[in-house]
Parts: C-alpha cells; sequence; structure tokens
C-alpha cells in the first residue's frame, strides 16, 4: 500500500492535530469540503472546532493565527494557493517574521503553501513563493521533495517555534507515492544527497528534484555521473552539505522552478562563489523557469519550466565549460 | 555567359573578416583581369580584392561600411568562356554543384542548415575556415579554473611547471584529472630536489617571462680595449668596461631603460648596474651603484669586492637590490651569442659573448688583418624599447668601447 505526497501531509496534520491540543487548522474550505485538495478531508467529524474555516482574506487569516500563537497557540494555516499568500505579505513579513525580535514571544504558525506549477494552472496557480519568503528575516522556509519529507517537516515545522513557510508542491500531491511514510530522519536543515556522482552537482529543491534525477538518469547513459542535492528547506540553506558535494564533483547547476531573477538559485551560486570559489572548475550555472507569467497552456507550461531535457541541455553546458 | 564570383580573399594569417571600405567599380562596368575593385581594409592593413578574369561586372553584394567574413561572395561578374580558359577562373555553376553535393553528404553535421525549402538562401561559396583566428572566449591551454589553481597551490605548481601537459578538457584546457594522470606518470622517474637557488632562479624567470622580450646583437672590435686593459695594474674585470660604457650610453637615454607600469614609463632613479655571477647551480645579481659618475679606476674595488662575494654566496640584500639593468659575460663559457632574460625588476639585459679573432679587411693596411671581435648581446622589454632604440643603445656601447682610457 503506498503512501501519497498529500497522504503523508494529511497523515502529519492528523498526528498533529492528535498529539498537541494547541495545533488547530485554519483555511478556506478545510472544514465540512476538506480543503481544495483534501489536504483535511474528514478532520471536521474528528475535531469539530479545530478544524476552522476562513473567510476569503488571507490578510485577515495570518493576523488571526498570528494572534493565536501570541496565545500559546501553534495555528497550521492552509493557503489554497501559495499564489495567493502576497495578500497576506505584511501579516507574514512585517508580524510574524519580527515578533520575536520585537517582543520576545514566537510566532509558532505554520503557513501551508501549496505551490508550483501543474498543466493548465496558469499565473494565479501555478507561482513558487519559496524565494520571496526566504528574503525575510525571522521565517523559516520549508520545501519538501519526498512523501517522507513532506511527512516529517511538516510535524517539525509545527513543533517549531518560528513561523514556518511550508511550501508544498502540488504536482507532487498525488503524483509522487511512496511505499513508506517513515523516512531517514535526517533533521530540517539538513540537505540530502539524493543521487551520488562526480561529473557535476545539481543543486534544487522540491519538485524539481525530480526531474533533476530523470535529467541524471538520461546523461548516466552517456557515462556521466551527477550528483543531485535535495535543500529541502531553503532556509536555513544547508550550504555545507553543496560545499561538499560541489568539492566532489566540481561543478554547480543551481535549479529552480522560480522565476530567475534572484532567488534561491541566485543565492546557491552567491554562497559557493565566495565561500567555495577554490572549488569550482567552471563557472556555475543556473536554471529557473522563464522571466514571464506562468502560461495556462500546457506545452507552454512545459517551456516555461525547467523540464528534464532543458536540465540535460544545461548540465552538458556545464560539463564542457 | 558564365559567372564568376568577386569573393572576399584570405587576406592573412589570422584574418576572418574584413571591412569594404570603398567600392571602386559599380554594376555594368567593364573590368579587365587582376583589377582592384574594392578595397578592404582589415585590423593590420588596406588592401584591394582583385577580380580573377575580366568581364563585366553584374551584381554587387558587398556594401561600404559593412564587414564581410573571408569566403563571401561580394558580387558576380560575366566572362567570356574564352577569357575564363584564359585565367582559369572558377565559374559559380560549377561551384554551387559541387558545394551542394557535398552539403547532402554532411548533412547530420550541419543542424544550423535548415531542411525548410520555402526559403533557401543561395549557397554559391562555402565561406573559408583557413585561419580563423582563436574565437574569443574559447579558454585554451591557459585557461587555469580556480579549482585547478587550488590544486596547483596545494602541489606547489606554476603554470609554467604544467606546460607539457595537453589538456582535454574544453577549448583545449589543462583539467585537475589531467594534472593528476601527468603527475602518476612521472611517478617513477629519478628525480631530485631543486635547490632554494635554482627555485629563486626559476620564480625571477617565470615572472620576468610574463614580458614581450626581443634581442639584438651587435659585433665590436675589441682590441683596443683589450690592449689598454692589459696595461692597467690591477687589471679591472673586462666586464666593468662594459658596465661603465652601458651606464653611459643609459644615462644619455634613460626611459630606455625605463619601466612600463600602466601608461606611464618610470625612469631609472640612478644607474646603478648589475653584474650576473654564475655560482652554483644559479645566478647571482650584485649591483654596484652609480656607474654613470664613476671612472672604472674608481669603481674596480668594489666591483671585484661584489663579484667576490656573490661567488660565495654572502652578499646582502642591499647590494642585490635596485639594479636598472644588468651585463652578464657568458662569453666566458665560449659563448658567441645569447638571448639572455632580463630580471623581472628590469627592462635591459647586456650579455657579453666571447671574444673571437677573426680576418678583417683593413683598408688602411690593404690587407687582412686579425681583428677581435666579440658580440654585444641586448635583451629588452619591446613594450618599452623598439629594435631602433635597442640598436643605437648597442652602438652607442660599442662606440664608447672603442675610446677605453675615457671609461
Amino acid at each position: 500500500m503506498s503512501v501519497t505526497y498529500i497522504d503523508a501531509i494529511h497523515q502529519a496534520q492528523l498526528e498533529l492535530l492528535r498529539e498537541d491540543k494547541t495545533v488547530f487548522l485554519y483555511g478556506q474550505d478545510i472544514g465540512d469540503f476538506g480543503g481544495a485538495f483534501k489536504a483535511t478531508k474528514g478532520f471536521k467529524e474528528e475535531f469539530g472546532p479545530r478544524v476552522l474555516d476562513a473567510p476569503i482574506s488571507e490578510d485577515a487569516m495570518i493576523g488571526m493565527a498570528v494572534g493565536a500563537a501570541i496565545n500559546g497557540m501553534r495555528p497550521i494555516v492552509e493557503m489554497q494557493f501559495a499564489d495567493f499568500s502576497s495578500v497576506a505579505f505584511n501579516q507574514l513579513v512585517n508580524q510574524a517574521g519580527t515578533h520575536y525580535y520585537r517582543t520576545g514571544i514566537p510566532i509558532p504558525i505554520t503557513v501551508r503553501m501549496p505551490c508550483g506549477g501543474t498543466p493548465g494552472s496558469g499565473p494565479f496557480h501555478s507561482q513558487m513563493v519559496e524565494s520571496i519568503y526566504a528574503h525575510y528575516p525571522g521565517l523559516v522556509v520549508v520545501t519538501p521533495a519526498t512523501v517522507s519529507d513532506a511527512y516529517q517537516l511538516l510535524k517539525e515545522s509545527v513543533q517549531l517555534d518560528d513561523p514556518v513557510i511550508f511550501c508544498e508542491h502540488k504536482f507532487l500531491y498525488r503524483w509522487l507515492k511512496s511505499a513508506s511514510i517513515k523516512g531517514d530522519g535526517l533533521p530540517l536543515g539538513k540537505a540530502r544527497l539524493t543521487r551520488a556522482g562526480k561529473h557535476a552537482t545539481v543543486v534544487t529543491y522540491s519538485a524539481m528534484v525530480h526531474e533533476a534525477v530523470r535529467a541524471a538518469d538520461r546523461l548516466a547513459e552517456e557515462g556521466w555521473e551527477i550528483e543531485v542535492v535535495d535543500l529541502r528547506s531553503v532556509k536555513p540553506l544547508d550550504i555545507d552539505t553543496v560545499l561538499a558535494s560541489v568539492a566532489r564533483t566540481g561543478r554547480l547547476l543551481a535549479l529552480g522552478e522560480g522565476f530567475p531573477w534572484g532567488g534561491v538559485t541566485a543565492e546557491v551560486v552567491s554562497r559557493v562563489v565566495a565561500e567555495g570559489f577554490h572549488l569550482l572548475d567552471a563557472p556555475p550555472l543556473r536554471l529557473n523557469a522563464k522571466d514571464t507569467p506562468i502560461p495556462y497552456h500546457p506545452d507552454l507550461w512545459a517551456a516555461h519550466r525547467p523540464t528534464p531535457e532543458s536540465i540535460v541541455e544545461k548540465l552538458r553546458e556545464l560539463l564542457n565549460l | 555567359m558564365p559567372q564568376v564570383p568577386i569573393i572576399m580573399p584570405q587576406l592573412g594569417e589570422s584574418i576572418a573578416e574584413a571591412r569594404i571600405v570603398r567600392l571602386l567599380i559599380a554594376v555594368g562596368d567593364t573590368v579587365v583581369v587582376d583589377q582592384e575593385i574594392i578595397e578592404v581594409e582589415t585590423n593590420k592593413a588596406t588592401m584591394g580584392v582583385t577580380t580573377l578574369c575580366g568581364g563585366t561586372i553584374t551584381e554587387l553584394r558587398g556594401e561600404e561600411g559593412e564587414d564581410y567574413a573571408v569566403g563571401t561572395l561580394l558580387g558576380i561578374l560575366e566572362a567570356s568562356e574564352e577569357e575564363i580558359e584564359r585565367t582559369g577562373s572558377p565559374v559559380l555553376g560549377e561551384r554551387e554543384e559541387e558545394t551542394e553535393k557535398k552539403f547532402s553528404k554532411e548533412e547530420e553535421n550541419l543542424h544550423f542548415r535548415s531542411n525548410d525549402s520555402s526559403y533557401e538562401e543561395p549557397v554559391l561559396i562555402e565561406p573559408s575556415v583557413r585561419g580563423l583566428p582563436v574565437p574569443a572566449g574559447v579558454k585554451g591551454a591557459h585557461y587555469i579554473s580556480p579549482r585547478m589553481r587550488a590544486r596547483m597551490d596545494e602541489l606547489g605548481l606554476q603554470a609554467a611547471d604544467i606546460s607539457a601537459i595537453a589538456g582535454s578538457g574544453a577549448g583545449g584546457r589543462v583539467t585537475v584529472e589531467d594534472l593528476e594522470k601527468f603527475l602518476d606518470y612521472i611517478q617513477g622517474w629519478p628525480r631530485s630536489s631543486a635547490s632554494p637557488m635554482r627555485l629563486a632562479v626559476a620564480d625571477a624567470m617565470r615572472r620576468s617571462w610574463s614580458r614581450p622580450f626581443a634581442s639584438v646583437g651587435l659585433p665590436i672590435p675589441m682590441d683596443k680595449l683589450l690592449e689598454y686593459r692589459s696595461r692597467q695594474n690591477p687589471k679591472p674585470g673586462l666586464t666593468l668596461y662594459v658596465l661603465r660604457a652601458f651606464a653611459i650610453a643609459l644615462s644619455e637615454e634613460p626611459t630606455t631603460a625605463g619601466f612600463l607600469i600602466g601608461d606611464k614609463v618610470v625612469h631609472p632613479r640612478a644607474f646603478d648596474l648589475g653584474v650576473a655571477v654564475q655560482v652554483e647551480d644559479g645566478v647571482m645579481v650584485p649591483v654596484l651603484r652609480n656607474v654613470d659618475q664613476h671612472r672604472v679606476s674608481e669603481l674596480a674595488r668594489e666591483y671585484v669586492e661584489l663579484v667576490n662575494a656573490g661567488r660565495e654566496r654572502r652578499l646582502t640584500p642591499e647590494q642585490t637590490s635596485g639594479g636598472i639593468a644588468t651585463v652578464t659575460n657568458f662569453g666566458t663559457f665560449g659563448l658567441k651569442w645569447g638571448t639572455p632574460i632580463p630580471l623581472p625588476n628590469e627592462t635591459l639585459i647586456l650579455g657579453l659573448a666571447a671574444g673571437i679573432k677573426t680576418p678583417k679587411w683593413s683598408d688602411e693596411v690593404g690587407a687582412f688583418i686579425p681583428v677581435t671581435e666579440t658580440e654585444l648581446c641586448l635583451t629588452f622589454d619591446h613594450r618599452v624599447v623598439d629594435g631602433g632604440g635597442a640598436g643605437m643603445l648597442l652602438q652607442r656601447v660599442g662606440q664608447l668601447l672603442q675610446e677605453p682610457e675615457k671609461l
């Protein structure tokens, strides 16, 4: 019996609700409807008032959660789509992110952000948000790529006293399956070596981990051994694991599904250049989505985001530098 | 009538393209064979494109002020069958068939060539790739990646140390793997540790060699100097006379010994000259101060002391610093000429070769007479000095050495 990525998120919330009385869920249509992606299905029956339907105001949702956290609660807020969290931007970065610094009172909220592209979702239902939130101090930004990470990192996020932006990838919800929900127990803050190699390192996170592995499989047929590092959380960024990998391979491709201007991939390249210049055998490269709104049409969408084909192409460029 | 191409010719070894400065003909003009019809300019020179045969210009594709790759079809002229036969000129029709055949065979490699038949660019002449310069941005054997640099630092290697390795990396660059393979390869070879002196010379020469050097030589008669010197007691070293003449000549033209730093030529502050002293496994260069202001007789004692101190390798840093040029007497090894390398902090080095007795025709005597001749060899930084300046400097040194009593 296999577990999907969304099952893992469902299971983690179920356990959190059962284990900790201060945990409650808040989001649009998460009660009787069970959430837009059914991540909270059946919770209303078991937990009643601890599963609260929210008005269509992301600003109000986060504001209420921050208030509850001040009073000792551990709210999990479900954004219907990560794209709409921009409406709550002020509450997230100005209130939640700075509260502990200002008052000494922690804000243990976890905001679940269904992010990333699926075919036909277009500009408002496909975006990646990890880069903008990682920019602000005071927020932890988690980007699980595997079923067990979705489960374990969500549980750790809720237990953490800092506000956490939990970026769960919609494409992985039902596509990604695993035999077990239990992982290797790697804690939040540590990156994982998903695939070992010696010719180049791909540093990535979230759904792109799987695209990178597929690209590495193709290049393996030609004898290239590509190492893939899954960051798991983009903030904190486990630069030690990244540098150790670049030390082995000498070449870096930073891969992300977000837009190309700045962001996590730029941060990875910048850190590696600054701290590991002597390890580099070639200029580090980046591959991101295109610098345009995300298109609706599945063909255009496929051309917009990195794919195994475009990753292979970029890796070839890197290997020939 | 057959059509003859007008092509941008190969204008030089490293010329990939040229700019049309002026079209000297127009469509409809009648031309003769070898007539200059287009004036083109490269980064090296202005040249003319000439006709392959006589005829009438029927088409001009090249425009003034535009750049065209070598081999580009700039125009077409029509010529009679007889003219083509007489000059052996290529004709467009034939070439077209030839090149088309070639392309279909190599189609797979020419992935940039579209199979789309809706618009087909007429392929008449295949651009020549002969003599193309290395494209900008190619790393080449001289590119050393930060990683490679770090590994070399770890091993204490310099770029010159890995010149033996043919790189297998992109653009022929040497990779860390190439380096490791090479080190494995020489692992079993006999070896010895280089002495600190050897390493010091190696370091100085390597640093120095980053500059464009040129060498010139001038044979000079030595008889007057040898005769004069033999009458002195004690006899000053022959090299000292050359040092003195060199210092005087330099003081007359101080920029010759100048240093090019950015857009400034830095002139010498004083004419302090070094003298190369061969020691075991290396060279020491003690420096004699203000050689232009003291006569040989005044310098003789200090010169001997410095040379002896050099041989015994007990020179102080002060005694070896501040030189602006060096004299090296490799004639003591019987060498007839050489191209010595200046020290990294100097622009010039003057070599003194072996004196050799040769017969020279003398108009005065009306017969061949024996003359002891030696070669003065000057190596100079060509950024600072040209062959002419170096030649004049040598001439002056030679001239001064003909009047040893004045030195």
